[in-house]
């Protein structure tokens, strides 16, 4: 069973194709990585795949519901980490994962004791009196893993979940994420740091002008060199000059 | 250093010359003339020279008020030369606060301000040579006073407008600027005869012992040859500026070294969450959004002060027949205010689109936390003010109105605000600035009028009969709440990742992704960028007085003369022979709409953003 399959989906802005009819299939159980430049469209092939972003065409199902046609039950099995949106900004954190798990229909209890657990292991239970609005950049990425766990879903979603992230807070992350998928949840996170994706993934897809240009087990995509030289000879990285600012040398 | 940092001012005022921002200039330069040549004919025109002196008093002290409010009120973001700039060069403080105010002086409005002061010349000339040799170096220390006033008052709103308090200044001072507009005629009576005969004694006293006044003092001193207090009075204001300097430059070093957070962003901990579903856990977000949020509590103190100050001002001219509509009207001001609630929390749609079935209890919370927060002000004040009065005639058809424009406005904020969803900045994204963070006229417009059109029933039937007006308000407002949120529910399910896209596009290209079947095809042909500025100007000139022919020379002297409650006091058509009232009440009324109708086309075009 795949927990996500994307087949066709196709987005434009204005006359650029965003996203270039994209087929993607991750694997129930997997770590699946999705890489590629700044402005590939990995965002917004996210954005289309979790409900946030209508396709111009092609379709999106989270384990077998399709995302569009049945959005209540794929929304019911999913939890996302999206790029830079605003969040309940004036409430503290706790607040804000109470009204997100009472709002889901949660009961209010496992709501409360779900919360104090993900609170304290993303230590963020310090900032009890602090408003979302006051948290700095990692801290927000944190809350906002919370809130994409809270229900537990079967499919995690993140765009960038790490980046702004301190090296501490990066390992609880990695360790929770590594642990969800452990006990059979999956996981798809875009990322541009190669690194990550080489230590924390199984299957990886590399985006590059809103086209997959190879998909599939780490070990297969890479073969036999490492991800970021990979990513390099796929994408095509430019030469820089040597010589040049030679005033610079003290 | 002055020179260098004028110069840098002159070239940035010659980069921004051309385009909009000249038309702006010419269209400030215009209005600024026009001001100080009515001060100057205002001063030439009173017999009596103490009545003289106590106009320029107190043009003196309006110029000063509007240094001081006016860079807060109509876009202080916009300086030329930015402190920051200067942050990591090795320079004094004292120097660098002393340059950029030399740099100051460079400009249309210091000029224009001269113009005004040069009052106090022509003043002195009554008094002989002696007072105009004094009244030279009086106006140019009134008009570095004012300045430097304004200097430090900009910058001091600057670091207080992310508190409570901020938030609360600047709303009374926008409430009472707009509530002057609407009402200010009842004060034109007294202003009238103290041209001539001068202001009360108290009034002209303490205008001239105000800081704005000592000009006016020293040439009168000099006037009568008491050279020791003309001399005091001038020591006095280069002491004053001195000081004012001295603040200034402590308030530049605060805001280049330091950032300030919003207020508020610390919270009592002792508040747990009582909700126990999914609509109260909305209420119970919303309710501590409006305690905690200081645009919505901004939003929320100028609705109050501003239909206190309208419904209040009348009083001057002894009329107290507005003051039982002051709850509504508080209504109605808060719910054009609301009307852009969903772009207020700009991206975070996102969590209600990605929960599944959220939509229906997020609408339903919304509108019922509106409510609690709006609902008993209207109610106390309308109760308490109306009994206070003595207007008891008035029961019937405030109780009908009440739950009418109560429940049609809860419901018409999120429809407006989904309908035609104006994005804004996502809100840690914003500098906290309520200056830089306007509201959309053309909603606040829009939510008024179908506000009114919500209550026409109900005020048509109450003149009927006071029940049928009862029940049809009560049917009205719970009918509306209902119907409206149904209709928000319905476009955010089907709308949703529009809606989400728009915001994320955010303002500044608010059309790059037209909703279907609402936003109506963009116009052919683009508009050139300096004509674009002339009809901003144009749109907010006709929806600023739009509002005087339609609401106190046309709807309210109609109501008046409906109800058989006439007090002519300021209603001008109602001081007309009876066969003239009712043309004149509708000419007055058309005028009205077409002024803004005018208006509104105009923003339509030129989008314009008013502070409220």
């Amino acid at each position: 069973m795949n927990a996500l399959t994307i087949s066709g989906l196709y987005k434009s802005f204005g006359k650029k194709a965003a996203v270039d009819h994209i087929d993607l299939s991750v694997p129930e159980g997997s770590f699946f990585g999705l890489v590629g430049p700044n402005g590939a469209g990995k965002t917004t092939a996210l954005s289309m795949a979790v409900g946030l972003l209508r396709p111009d065409a092609g379709t999106a199902k989270i384990f077998g519901h399709d995302m569009w046609r049945e959005p209540r039950r794929a929304k019911s099995l999913l939890g996302v980490l999206p790029d830079g949106v605003a969040l309940p900004e004036r409430l503290t954190g706790r607040e804000m994962l109470t009204y997100l798990g009472l709002l889901r229909g949660l009961d209010a209890r496992v709501v409360a004791d779900r919360a104090a657990e993900l609170l304290a292991l993303l230590e963020l239970d310090g900032a009890e009196r602090t408003l979302v609005i006051e948290y700095s950049t990692g801290m927000r990425k944190k809350i906002a893993l919370a809130a994409a766990l809270l229900h537990a879903p079967k499919l995690v979603v993140l765009d960038e979940p790490l980046e702004a992230v301190d090296p501490i807070s990066a390992a609880t992350v990695k360790t929770i994420l590594r642990r969800f998928v452990a006990s059979g949840g999956t996981v798809i996170f875009s990322s541009h740091v190669m690194a990550v994706v080489e230590q924390l993934c199984d299957r990886v897809a590399v985006i590059s002008s809103g086209r997959v240009v190879a998909a599939g087990p780490v070990s297969a995509v890479t073969g036999g060199i490492g991800l970021e030289e990979r990513f390099m000879s796929l994408i095509g990285a430019p030469e820089i000059a040597a010589g040049g600012l030679s005033w610079l040398a003290s | 250093m002055a020179g260098l940092l004028i110069r840098m001012k002159l070239a940035v005022l010659r980069n921004g010359l051309g385009g909009k921002r000249s038309e702006e200039l010419a269209g400030g330069a215009m209005i600024g003339l026009f001001l100080a040549a009515a001060t100057l004919y205002l001063v030439t025109r009173p017999d009596r020279t103490s009545a003289a002196f106590d106009v320029m008093a107190l043009a003196s002290a309006v110029w000063a008020l509007g240094w001081m409010v006016g860079p807060a009120m109509f876009g202080g973001g916009k300086e030329a030369l930015p402190p920051e700039i200067f942050a990591l060069l090795p320079l004094d403080p004292r120097r660098l606060a002393a340059g950029l105010l030399g740099a100051s002086f460079v400009g249309i409005a210091p000029l224009i301000s001269l113009v005004a002061f040069s009052g106090l010349v022509v003043l002195a000339a009554r008094w002989g040579a002696a007072a105009v040799v004094v009244a030279v170096p009086a106006a140019v220390l009134q008009l570095v006073l004012v300045i430097l006033l304004s200097r430090v008052t900009t910058a001091s709103l600057n670091q207080v407008m992310r508190t409570r308090t901020g938030a609360a200044v600047s709303a009374a001072a926008s409430a009472a600027i707009m509530a002057l507009a609407g009402s200010g005629w009842a004060l034109s009576p007294a202003a009238g005869s103290a041209l001539q005969t001068g202001f009360p004694a108290h009034l002209s006293a303490g205008l001239r012992l105000s800081p704005t006044g000592w000009g006016l003092a020293a040439i009168e001193a000099a006037g009568r040859s008491d050279w020791l207090r003309a001399l005091a009075a001038l020591a006095g204001l280069v002491v004053l500026c001195g000081l004012l300097l001295l603040g200034w430059t402590s308030l530049l070093m605060r805001r280049m070294t330091t950032r300030p957070s919003e207020g508020g962003g610390q919270v009592s901990p002792a508040m747990p969450v009582t909700a126990r579903g999914p609509l109260t856990a909305v209420l119970v977000k919303e309710l501590r959004t409006w305690l905690r949020d200081l645009r919505r509590f901004h939003f929320y103190a100028f609705a109050l002060l501003y239909s206190v100050f309208f419904c209040g001002l009348p009083l001057a001219a002894g009329s107290t027949d507005f003051l039982p509509w002051t709850g509504l009207l508080f209504a109605a001001t808060a719910a054009a205010m609301s009307s852009g609630l969903y772009g207020e929390d700009g991206t975070g749609l996102w969590l209600t689109l990605l929960t599944p079935a959220a939509s229906a209890p997020d609408v339903r919370g919304r509108q019922l936390a509106w409510l609690a927060v709006v609902a008993p002000p209207t109610v106390a004040l309308t109760a308490g003010l109306t009994a206070v009065t003595g207007h008891r005639e008035l029961w019937p058809l405030l109780l009908a109105l009440l739950p009418a424009v109560l429940g049609a406005a809860a419901g018409l904020i999120v429809l407006a605000s989904l309908m035609r969803l104006v994005p804004i900045p996502d809100p840690h994204k914003r500098s906290g600035n309520m200056i830089e963070n306007p509201t959309d006229f053309t909603q606040v417009l829009l939510c008024l009028a179908l506000l009114s059109v919500a209550a026409l029933p109900t005020v048509l039937l109450a003149q009927q009969s006071s029940w049928a007006g009862v029940a049809t308000g009560l049917a009205t407002g719970i009918g509306l709440f209902w119907l409206l949120g149904e209709l928000a529910r319905r476009r955010l399910d089907a709308r949703g990742p529009e809606l989400l896209q728009l915001m994320r596009s955010g303002p500044a290209r608010p059309a790059a992704e037209p909703i279907r079947g609402f936003r109506p095809p963009a116009a052919g042909r683009p508009i050139p960028e300096f004509k674009i500025g002339t009809m901003r100007a144009a749109a907010t000139l006709l929806l600023t007085i739009c509002w005087i022919p339609l609401f106190p020379q046309g709807i309210v002297p109609a109501v008046m003369l409906l109800t058989d409650n006439v007090a002519p006091s300021w209603f001008l058509p109602l001081h007309l022979p009876p066969p003239y009232q009712w043309p004149v009440i509708t000419g007055m009324i058309v005028l009205g709409l077409t002024l803004a109708t005018g208006g509104l086309v105009l923003a339509r075009k030129a989008p314009i953003s008013g502070r409220p």
